[in-house]
Parts: C-alpha cells; sequence; structure tokens
C-alpha cells in the first residue's frame, strides 16, 4: 500500500492516525487494577473540580502515564525511523547505536556517586546519550562522511562495552538502588515524572518536528549518499542533523522510562508497509504509530498480572520480537 | 504545601475580583490592566494545583526513619502496607482492622493473606493503593523502591518509612510505628516482651561454645548474609558467629576460596516455597563434602522466619538457638 505524499494524503494519514490514537487512550483510561465504569472515568476527566478517588486514578496516575508512554513511543519510532533512513539499514535504532546504553550509564552513574535528587538521573541519562553519540559519530565518521556500516560496528561495540560497565556498577551498588535500576533497565512507565513532562513533551514535539524538516532530504538520500549529493541534497547536513534529532530523543526517551527496546526497529518497518517509503508520510505515521504502540504495550503491562506491574520493556521485547522475525520473513521470502 | 497553595488562590481571587472592583470604579475597560491579567493567570494556576492536590487534613510532619519529611495523618485508621514484616507488625500492635490492604506476599497471619492486595513491594499498583482511600502507608527500603514513595507523595498519599535492618532496628521500628500509629504503649510491652525472649536466650547460652554458622541465601553462586544484617545479629544472638565479618553489603556473594578456610561448624538454610533443595543436592556440591558441618552432619533447614524482621524474629531466634545449642537452649514457644 503506497499513497503518494501529497499534503492531503499527510494530513487524512495522520488525521486517522491520530483518531486512533485517541481510541486507545480512551481505552487505555478505563483499564486498570480499579475497575472504574466508563462514566466514572468520564466524569474525572471532563470536571477538573471533583477528587474523588476516580478523578485521582484517571488523572493523577493513568493520564500522566499514558501521556508519558504516548511521547516516548512517538520519540523511540521516530528517532528508528531517522536513522534507519540516514544509515540505510533496517537495523538501525538507538538500541543498535548504543546511545540508551550510555543513557543507562549515565543514570546509574548518578546513583552510584550518591547524590539521590530526584531530577539527577533523568539528566545524568540524558548527558550519558550525548556523550555516547559524540563517542559513537567519531568513531562511525569515515573520511568526512558518516559511514554506515562503520557507525553501526561503532554503535555495537559501544553498546556492549557500556553494557559490561553497568554490570560492573551494578554488583558494586547496594540492593536497596540495584532494585530501582533493575526495574528502570527493563524499560518501566511506572515512575512518571509528572512535572518534567511539562519539559518533555514540548522538547520531544519540537525534535520530531525537526527531524520532519530533513523528510525530503531523506528520501533521496535512500538513492544513496552521492545519488543524493549529485541531485543537490547538502548530505553532510542532513547526517549531522537527522544524527543529532534522533540522539535527542532517544536521550530524552530513556531518561524518563529507561531502557524500552524494539519500538524503534519495528515500528519504522510497520509504518514502511502502511503508508510506503515516502518519509513526509512515513515520519508522522511511525510518531502516531509508535504511541499507540507504547499506550497498547503498556496497558498490557498494568492489566495483564493486576494489581502488580511488569515493566513496559518485557511486553515490547515478548511482543516485539515474534512481529519481527514474521515481518522479516515476509519481505525475505 | 496545600494549604499554602490554596491561599494562594484564595489571594490571587481576593486581589481578582479586587482589581475588577477598582477597573470598574477607575472606569478602564477590562482586560487593559496588565496586572490583571497575571492575576487572573496566577488564580487559575493556583486553583487549579489546589484541586489537583488531594483535601488537607489535620496532619503533623515528622521524618521518618530513612530521613524523608512525611505529612503523618493525627489519626491513620485506612493503612496500607508495603512489606510482609510491616503487615506483621501492624497486626501485632492491633491494628489488623486498620490495615486496608497490604502486598501479594503478605501471609502471616493468615488473615493478611484476604486483605486486598496492591501487587508486590517493588512495583504496586498505584491506582490500588489510591481506590483504598489508604490515608497513610507504611514501607521500608529494604523491600520498596524510592520511586514509589515519591509517587505516592505526589498523589497525596503519605508513605511512612521504617528501616529495620538490624536486629535492635527491627525492635526500634516497631517502638517506632507504635508512635506513628497512636499505639505507643502496646508497642513498648511488645518491644519489651520481645527483648526479654532475647536476653533469656543470652542467659540460657551463655559460656556455650560459639559454632561458626554459614547462613545460606542462596546456593548457586552461593550468596550468605553480610555482618551488619539482622540476619546476622539473630545467628549472634542466638549463640553462633556468622562466617564473613568482614564481607561487604547486605547479601554478599562467597567463593568456594574464601568458604573452605572459614570452615562453618553448622550450615543454616531457610526453607521457602521458592528454595528447597535436598540435603543431597548441597552435599554434592564441589567442595562442600570436606566442609566439617557437612562431614558431622550439622546441617539444617529453619524456618523463613529469620528472613523476616518482624515481631517473630524473636521465635527464629530461640529456633536457632536451639539448633546451634540443643542442649541448652529453649524449644520454640516454650515459657519459663
Amino acid at each position: 500500500m503506497t499513497f503518494p505524499a501529497t499534503p492531503r494524503n499527510v494530513i487524512v494519514v495522520a488525521g486517522v492516525m491520530s483518531l486512533l490514537l485517541v481510541l486507545t487512550v480512551l481505552v487505555s483510561l478505563t483499564m486498570g487494577a480499579v475497575h472504574l465504569p466508563l462514566a466514572e472515568v468520564w466524569t474525572a476527566l471532563v470536571s477538573p473540580g471533583t477528587h474523588s478517588e476516580a478523578a485521582v486514578i484517571v488523572r493523577g496516575i493513568r493520564l500522566p502515564r499514558i501521556l508519558l508512554a504516548i511521547f516516548v513511543g512517538a520519540a523511540l519510532s521516530v528517532a528508528g525511523t531517522g536513522l534507519q533512513a540516514l544509515l540505510r539499514n533496517p537495523l538501525a535504532d538507538p538500541y543498535v547505536l548504543g546511545i540508551s546504553s550510555g543513557a543507562a550509564v549515565g543514570a546509574i552513574f548518578a546513583l552510584w556517586i550518591g547524590g539521590r535528587v530526584a531530577a539527577a538521573s533523568p539528566l545524568a541519562a540524558f548527558v550519558g546519550a550525548v556523550i555516547t553519540m559524540v563517542w559513537v559519530y567519531l568513531l562511525g565518521r569515515h573520511g568526512g562522511r558518516l559511514s554506515s556500516y562503520t557507525l553501526i560496528l561503532a554503535g555495537v561495540i559501544t553498546a556492549s562495552f557500556l553494557s559490561a560497565i553497568i554490570l560492573f556498577m551494578l554488583t558494586l551498588l547496594s540492593t536497596r538502588d540495584v532494585r530501582g535500576i533493575a526495574f528502570w533497565l527493563m524499560g518501566d512507565l511506572s515512575v512518571t515524572p509528572v512535572a518534567e513532562l511539562r519539559i518533555l513533551g514540548p522538547a520531544i514535539i519540537l525534535a520530531i518536528a525537526g527531524l520532519y524538516v530533513f523528510a525530503k532530504d531523506l528520501n533521496v538520500l535512500l538513492l544513496g549518499a552521492e545519488e543524493a549529493a549529485h541531485l543537490g541534497v547538502n548530505v553532510a547536513r542532513v547526517e549531522v542533523g537527522v544524527y543529532i534529532l534522533a540522539s535527542l530523543l532517544t536521550g530524552i526517551a530513556v531518561s524518563a522510562s529507561g531502557a524500552i527496546g524494539y519500538l524503534g526497529l519495528l515500528v519504522p518497518h510497520l509504518g514502511r508497509m502502511l503508508v510506503g517509503n515516502d518519509h513526509r508520510m512515513l515520519l508522522p505515521t511511525a510518531a502516531l504509530g509508535g504511541a499507540i504502540l507504547l499506550v497498547l504495550s503498556d496497558t498490557l503491562a498494568r492489566t495483564a498480572v493486576a494489581p502488580a506491574e511488569l515493566p513496559v520493556g518485557a511486553v515490547t521485547a515478548v511482543a516485539g520480537a515474534p512481529v519481527f522475525i514474521y515481518l522479516l520473513r515476509k519481505t525475505a521470502g | 504545601m496545600r494549604d499554602t497553595l490554596r491561599a494562594c488562590a484564595g489571594l490571587a481571587f481576593f486581589m481578582v475580583t479586587y482589581e475588577m472592583h477598582s477597573a470598574q470604579v477607575s472606569s478602564r475597560p477590562f482586560g487593559v490592566n496588565p496586572g490583571g491579567g497575571a492575576t487572573v493567570l496566577l488564580c487559575v494556576l493556583a486553583a487549579t494545583l489546589s484541586i489537583l492536590l488531594p483535601p488537607a487534613v489535620s496532619a503533623r510532619t515528622v521524618k521518618d526513619q530513612t530521613g524523608r519529611s512525611v505529612n503523618v495523618p493525627d489519626n491513620p485508621h485506612r493503612l496500607v502496607s508495603l512489606a510482609p514484616n510491616i503487615t506483621e507488625i501492624v497486626y501485632a500492635l492491633g491494628l489488623g482492622d486498620e490495615l486496608v490492604g497490604d502486598t501479594d506476599y503478605c501471609d502471616f497471619p493468615p488473615q493478611a493473606k484476604n486483605k486486598p492486595h496492591i501487587g508486590t513491594m517493588v512495583n504496586p499498583s498505584l491506582e490500588r493503593i489510591v481506590a483504598l482511600k489508604a490515608d497513610l502507608a507504611l514501607g521500608t527500603p529494604e523491600a520498596n523502591r524510592r520511586e514509589t514513595a515519591d509517587q505516592l507523595e505526589r498523589l497525596g498519599i503519605p508513605l511512612y518509612g521504617v528501616t529495620a535492618s538490624t536486629l535492635a532496628g527491627t525492635l526500634a521500628s516497631i517502638d517506632d510505628l507504635g508512635k506513628i500509629l497512636g499505639r505507643a504503649s502496646e508497642a513498648r510491652s511488645l518491644v519489651a516482651e520481645m527483648q526479654a525472649r532475647i536476653d533469656r536466650v543470652e542467659k540460657r547460652i551463655e559460656g556455650q561454645p560459639k559454632p561458626k554458622v554459614l547462613f545460606v541465601v542462596w546456593y548457586r553462586p552461593l550468596i550468605t548474609v553480610g555482618p551488619r544484617t539482622f540476619i546476622a545479629d539473630v545467628i549472634r544472638a542466638a549463640g553462633g558467629t556468622p562466617i564473613g565479618e568482614n564481607l561487604k553489603g547486605e547479601w554478599p556473594r562467597l567463593t568456594l576460596e574464601e568458604l573452605l578456610p572459614q570452615n562453618p561448624d553448622v550450615i543454616l538454610l531457610p526453607k521457602t516455597e521458592s528454595f528447597s533443595p535436598s540435603m543431597e543436592e548441597f552435599q554434592s556440591l564441589p567442595g562442600w563434602k570436606d566442609l566439617r558441618a557437612v562431614k558431622e552432619r550439622r546441617m539444617f533447614f529453619v524456618s523463613e522466619t529469620v528472613m523476616r524482621p518482624g515481631p517473630r524474629l524473636v521465635d527464629a531466634l530461640e529456633e536457632l538457638a536451639g539448633v546451634l545449642h540443643p542442649t541448652v537452649a529453649l524449644k520454640t514457644g516454650e515459657r519459663q
């Protein structure tokens, strides 16, 4: 299925996906460890004056968590889409490139040096992501330009090196801290940074909008870097821009929710099957589709073993791996 | 905090009405006054914030044992326990009826199993806790995450934390919870009774040799207890010497190399549902058959009460004393 990416089609697809997202959010709002009738959820949502238990649950717990899932889902999916186009490699995603491992090292390091300030961990995670991103970029550059294979290899080796560092730090941390970190490493949305959401949300939207500016260039880049350069694309500028924005999106997402795997890998593939390869159409589809998928996954994580909760990273991994294998076999055959 | 916001909202509302009034008096067109716009914004902001926060109840701010400032209500009567040992303490203080929820792992006393469950210690369901209308949650950093405390605080449910990482700390946490929950005298007498039983064991085993004890938390890899834990305390109080005095952390790993020269006289294994290997399995572990405790067949399963720093920790103490000093110690439950 491929539609030409006319402005009208883009708006129609984005509109339909947004509608689906709204529906998903509404369904997710009614689900949880506590059974709330639809009417009560609605009342809690539309009348901000009340502070019944239902209102606290819907507005204080479920809604912020769903919002976080939307932002993180969109961020990881768009980052994955951008990186896959940039590197012309369907395996590229923020995790393969080691950026999320860098964020994890940052967060654990913040715990390790002892300062348990609420904001320190996400901030350190972000710094870790940025440092890793610069490091992998410098490693992956070849003759002044990004080389796809070198970059991916640099990312993979950096990721495994950082994983070793994480294990080393975990053995030195007290059991008390490891418990929290272990959950965070698996990818977890149960700790919603409500205050930080006001900064994370707009930052993610801005970064996605920034990436969309490169949509046309990414289409041309799919033909190959040299061809794109012949066609008048400033390849170096696109590479640096997309790389920085994708890393930014990953850093923000990982700092808020830990390592949620497979989303950045899977959603771009699903998106291409749905709307084709034109990034003007693919990027909004991936953003909204990623948001929908993560909201659904987290709803499952909240309800599958209620009142206990699963880390959402476990849900995305369990669901993501088989889907990915299926897609792989289908496109190969 | 809530009160401050409420006061802000009130003040802002007053200022807006006042400015609207003065605007009318000075016949200035409404909306041109820039200060008015700012106050309206402030008013809306403060009002929204005060609505988002739950209503204030009479409370006092205290520092809990973990060092957090907690707004504890004066008469908490809807308690949620976030750890099995705390559930036991709440029941022992006669507050079983006030407990409205506990964790999936709270199994003692048996009626604790029938309370509404809020999930696991590490990742409880916040919305369950809210739906139970809890006015005070009780937790411990040994079992819960700090993030849970932060989230509950945001939702207006105070979490009071106690630390029970040593034997003395366990007694202190019971005493502390008694004070917070308005059962200070009950807590005092419970602690006094526990202390009397500890003293009685101490008197009984006086002058006895102190066997070297290996406590096995897990065996593949071998994990034992650190010297500064309540389990090590209980072993010492029961007249044993826990091996690994120089180990670091709460649940350190022990290699065979470190274990062999220490050569424990007694090996203790807590019996739990998830941990019930056979004695033969241990004896067949590489290197173990040369240990004195294995050769002399002084390996014992003990009840898992010893892993729970609550009122029954003295039961575990008497049980351990009986295992380590079978000739002189009282049997569990035996009274003088």
